[in-house]
């Protein structure tokens, strides 16, 4: 008895403080339409942050409570709304997910810069008033950090429910959602009001951090404690991101599971930690299946500001072409060593693919591409190879059933969200990716099943070959980079084929308006099962292949961040397009690993600027989420941008083959070694990101002149290069809403009729 | 014929100059444009409606008004002040109300919390509650109620029920009788012509020209996103069906 009260007050804790993570959400959700993925890096922050305040420099607690709760959080929601978020009015889900996936990357490539993770010390974090401060209730101890996380979390459940409705900013942070622009039009300021959330929410996920990190009481590390606040999405979905009692209801019973699964699992379970640690994402699941369905919306169509230009067959297989080209020409005058890591980025690349075909064609999201490639690679190394040592070979058959299997897995975790919006898919996707990485890759041991002894995960690692298909060996790194490259610009065909197909133009319908395409007999479910299992069996080609080129591979190479990372990446890139997966594959896949490693070469060779260099080597793992944070401003992606610039080059003639003439150039030298391979990699880059503008302005020049047109004269050179004008004074009148001034604004006459109509 | 609002028009009504004037407005969405250089006066006091067909741009206009929808070129004046630029909240806080397209209320908002809502423009919730449950008794019985559940004539009560509490200057209305049974349209403009005897001045757009005609004082044809007949009611009685139908 004295254990289950034991249990239940600790799981109520626990509850509680899940709750306080999970009003984080539910606020800033319901006054800027954003699920804030960020949420478990803001608390892993500011745990960090107050652990560095109060023992890295010793701080008494209220002075350090003070400031990471009441300035710097809240300071941290505000700017990451005013700089991030508002430019995120009009995007599809999909751009809000990746860019709240963004900042929380960014958070942990952060808090792994400025707290190292292999400091000597391990970082110890107290409990407030120490861990002996304890009172007897029911005969049971309990500490006081546990008494005071739970009266605070009912404290803020019942600030939360005033503020909603007894007050009147909490209802117009309800309008909001409801009308942005009547809220406007009553005289309210939907902009202040969300800043204001975003400030509250980040305030409520520093709090759950801070009491979070001691109930757990192990050390503190960046990726472990962003996870533990991400469980906290369970209980906001419950609440279906809306009900706080609800939310309330869902945290307590997320808490107090998670205690009693301690509690009263057999001793026999070897796996019970595990299990524990996956609950949330478990509970998540069966919360998904049990939500009502939505119904479908037919009113609101949605616009959105990502375009998507489809290009043509025949641009595909030209595109495709030149790719095989080039990489064929790539790998004869390449070093093994980066042709290893451009294989690598191919592979990436084919995962990317996957997500291409399900969120650029289908408007679906899938959080875990890496978790499918798992599963593909466990099938392989089970089912799909044969020989031993150095002359085994992974088989064709293995890779297919390899895929079949990533289909049909796909369809059992896509099935219960499929009738829900993106949101709750990518959160089951999301769930399913942490099961994997916490249920399945952590079984290194053997198990007893169905009277036979298996084991998924041998040892942590698995040695997966590269494949052979009947007599050609595709062993070598050449003939491995060859056939992922083929591979790819297959696959990326028959992604344009599909877009041009029926089915795919079925696909476009019903990421533009579900509503229209069921009225139209279509069934939406089917078509978003089968486009996901398409996809997920491509995830798992992809995983494969990329086990292949790594030899051997742990758990942490299907790590959720990385998959995370990878459709960040190519989202960045060009959703849209398979080119924009090409650019994910290799951006994650080389140029990082490249960068780090020159940056690292360079901070040994020139040991003086070493700082200099250390902070770069940090710097480039900050960079993806970077960019990525920036998607709002350009949803589209910079494939776009650069389909523009190729089209504008298609029409400057004499660049065009000045870049192509110097390339093959540098090649012909590299080939007959005149010059070195950093060289060509230096001279390609200048070729590609120097000549074209810089030639280009010429052309532009050289063209205006020709005509005797002026060109366009920049606002701030107005007056300088050319005279005022009247047009000039009128704009600018305009613009700073004067009209007192007497020039020609246009003012309608008074008797002078109106237009007539003809 | 006249065309215009001209200055013996004005002088019928008080002589302190037009409260709402649109001089040479262009407006776009996107790079598209849909107002071409709209001119239009509501003078102090007086009930203008904007007519014409779908498509023609009278929402476009209003959203003009309002500060949703910044011109590209051209001046919007509210009693001489130009306001391009202006927010909406601003504005509304200014005592300009509009009444947008469609239900203009908060569907997961109670009906008092609607109400609520209004007192942003800077009145009291007592002051606003007292007028509208006096004026919509059915109001008063649904207080607690979602307003996205009630009907359409009672979300559109509700919606008038800020227009009459928040004592505007100026009141613009779009499509008033969108999606509504005509005794209860007739009923809305009943009210409409009410505010106006109160003094406020009144922008209405209206696709069913007949309804509002007879509360208007002046009437403005919109076609193409121009404004290409102005006059009294009476004086555009008979060009209405070549406007619509094309002529």
């Amino acid at each position: 008895m004295q254990q289950f009260v034991q249990y239940t007050i600790l799981g109520l804790v626990l509850g509680g403080v899940y709750f306080i993570a999970a009003s984080g959400l539910v606020v800033t959700y319901t006054t800027s339409g954003i699920f804030n993925f960020s949420q478990g890096a803001i608390a892993m922050l500011a745990a960090f942050t107050y652990w560095q305040f109060r023992w890295g420099w010793g701080w008494p607690a209220p002075i350090a409570l003070f400031v990471v709760l009441g300035v710097l959080a809240p300071a941290l929601g505000a700017v990451l709304y005013q700089v991030v978020m508002k430019n995120l009015r009009g995007t599809s889900e999909v751009t809000k997910i990746v860019v709240s996936v963004g900042v929380m990357l960014g958070f942990l490539a952060l808090a792994t810069w400025i707290w190292n993770p292999t400091a000597s010390s391990p970082r110890r974090f107290q409990k407030f008033f120490g861990a002996n401060s304890i009172v007897e209730i029911f005969g049971v101890r309990i500490t006081w950090h546990e008494i005071i996380s739970f009266v605070l979390a009912l404290g803020i459940a019942a600030g939360i429910r005033f503020l909603f409705v007894r007050t009147r900013s909490g209802v117009a942070m309800r309008a909001v959602v409801d009308d942005p622009e009547l809220l406007e039009l009553n005289g309210g300021r939907p902009e202040r009001l969300a800043t204001i959330s975003w400030a509250g929410g980040a305030f409520l996920a520093a709090l759950a951090g801070i009491l979070i990190t001691p109930i757990t009481g192990s050390s503190m590390s960046a990726n472990a404690l962003t996870l533990l606040v991400i469980d906290a999405f369970a209980a906001a979905m419950f609440g279906r991101l809306k009900s706080l009692p609800r939310t309330f209801i869902g945290a307590i019973v997320l808490g107090l599971t998670n205690y009693y699964v301690v509690a009263y699992s057999p001793s026999s379970w070897t796996w019970t930690s595990a299990f524990r640690q996956s609950i949330p994402m478990i509970m998540l699941f069966i919360i998904l299946i049990i939500l009502p369905q939505d119904r479908l919306r037919g009113a609101t169509v949605l616009r959105t500001r990502e375009r998507f230009q489809m290009p043509t067959m025949r641009t595909a297989w030209i595109a495709a072409l030149v790719l095989i080209v080039v990489v064929f020409s790539l790998q004869t005058i390449m070093q093994p060593s980066p042709m290893k890591t451009l294989a690598y980025g191919m592979t990436l690349a084919i995962i990317a693919l996957s997500l291409v075909l399900l969120t650029g064609l289908a408007g679906e999201i899938n959080l875990a591409a890496l978790s499918f490639g798992a599963i593909g690679t466990i099938v392989v190394f089970h089912f799909g190879t044969t020989g031993t040592g150095l002359d085994s070979r992974m088989t064709l058959w293995g890779i297919i059933l390899a895929s079949l299997v990533c289909a049909l897995v796909g369809a059992v975790v896509a099935l219960p969200a499929l009738r829900l919006r993106g949101l709750y898919l990518a959160l089951a996707t999301m769930a399913f990716g942490v099961f994997v990485s916490k249920m399945v890759l952590s079984e290194g041991n053997p198990r007893r099943l169905f009277g036979r002894d298996f084991t998924i995960f041998p040892g942590g690692t698995l040695r997966i070959p590269r494949p052979q298909v009947g007599p050609v060996d595709f062993n070598s790194d050449k003939a491995f980079l060859t056939l992922v490259t083929v591979l790819f610009a297959l696959l990326a065909i028959g992604l344009v084929a599909i877009r041009h197909s029926g089915y795919g133009r079925r696909l476009a319908a019903m990421k533009d308006s579900p509503a229209a395409c069921a009225t139209l007999g279509m069934s939406v479910v089917r078509l978003k099962l089968s486009v996901f299992m398409l996809s997920a069996a491509v995830a798992g080609l992809g995983g494969v292949l990329m086990s292949a080129q790594l030899g051997a591979v742990s758990a942490e190479r299907f790590d959720i961040f990385l998959s995370l990372s990878l459709l960040m990446v190519t989202v960045v890139g060009g959703i849209g397009y398979a080119s924009g997966a090409l650019m994910a594959g290799l951006f994650l896949g080389c140029s990082l690993i490249a960068m780090t490693n020159t940056l690292t070469k360079l901070n040994v060779d020139y040991a003086s600027i070493q700082a200099i260099f250390a902070f770069m080597i940090s710097a480039v793992t900050v960079l993806p989420a970077t960019i990525g944070i920036t998607m709002g401003k350009n949803p589209s992606g910079a494939v776009t941008d650069i389909v523009k610039g190729l089209n504008d080059m298609k029409q400057a003639k004499p660049l065009m083959f000045t870049v192509i003439g110097l390339e093959v150039g540098f090649w012909l030298l590299t080939a007959t070694d005149v010059l070195t391979n950093w060289n060509f990699v230096i001279l390609t880059a200048v070729n590609l990101f120097l000549v074209p503008p810089i030639g280009g302005a010429i052309m532009k020049k050289r063209a205006f002149a020709k005509f005797g047109i002026l060109p366009p004269t920049p606002a701030e050179f107005i007056g300088i290069d050319r005279p005022y004008t009247q047009g000039d004074l009128d704009e600018m009148e305009i613009v700073l809403g004067l009209d007192a001034l007497g020039v020609a604004a246009p003012v309608l006459h008074e008797g002078e009729p109106a237009h007539a109509p003809a | 014929m006249s065309a215009t609002i001209s200055d013996s028009h004005l002088s019928n009504h008080d002589g302190n100059g037009p409260l709402l004037e649109l001089s040479g407005v262009r407006a776009a969405y996107g790079t598209i444009e849909v107002l071409h250089g709209v001119d239009l006066v509501v003078p102090q006091g007086s009930v203008v409606a904007l007519l014409g067909p779908n498509g023609a741009g009278k929402s476009t206009i209003l959203k003009v008004c309002s500060g949703l929808l910044q011109p590209t070129a051209g001046e919007v004046r509210v009693a001489g002040r130009v306001i391009n630029g202006a927010t909406a909240d601003q504005l509304a806080r200014l005592g300009l109300c509009t009444i947008p397209e469609g239900k203009g209320v908060f569907p997961n908002l109670t009906v008092r919390e609607n109400l609520w809502m209004a007192t942003m423009s800077g009145v009291s919730l007592s002051d606003v509650e007292e007028i509208a449950y006096a004026r919509f008794p059915r109001l008063g019985e649904r207080r607690k109620q979602l307003a996205g559940t009630m009907s359409g004539g009672e979300q559109q009560m509700l919606s008038m029920a800020r227009a009459l509490s928040v004592n505007p200057a100026l009141l613009l209305l779009d499509e008033l009788s969108m999606g509504l049974a005509p005794l209860i349209v007739a009923n809305l403009y009943e009210i409409v012509a009410q505010v106006s005897e109160e003094g406020v001045s009144i922008l209405v757009s209206e696709q069913f020209a007949r309804t509002v005609l007879g509360i208007a004082h002046y009437a403005a044809i919109v076609l193409h996103g121009n404004v290409t007949r102005v006059g009294t009611p009476a004086e555009l009685e008979d060009e209405l069906s070549a406007a619509y139908l094309g002529s």
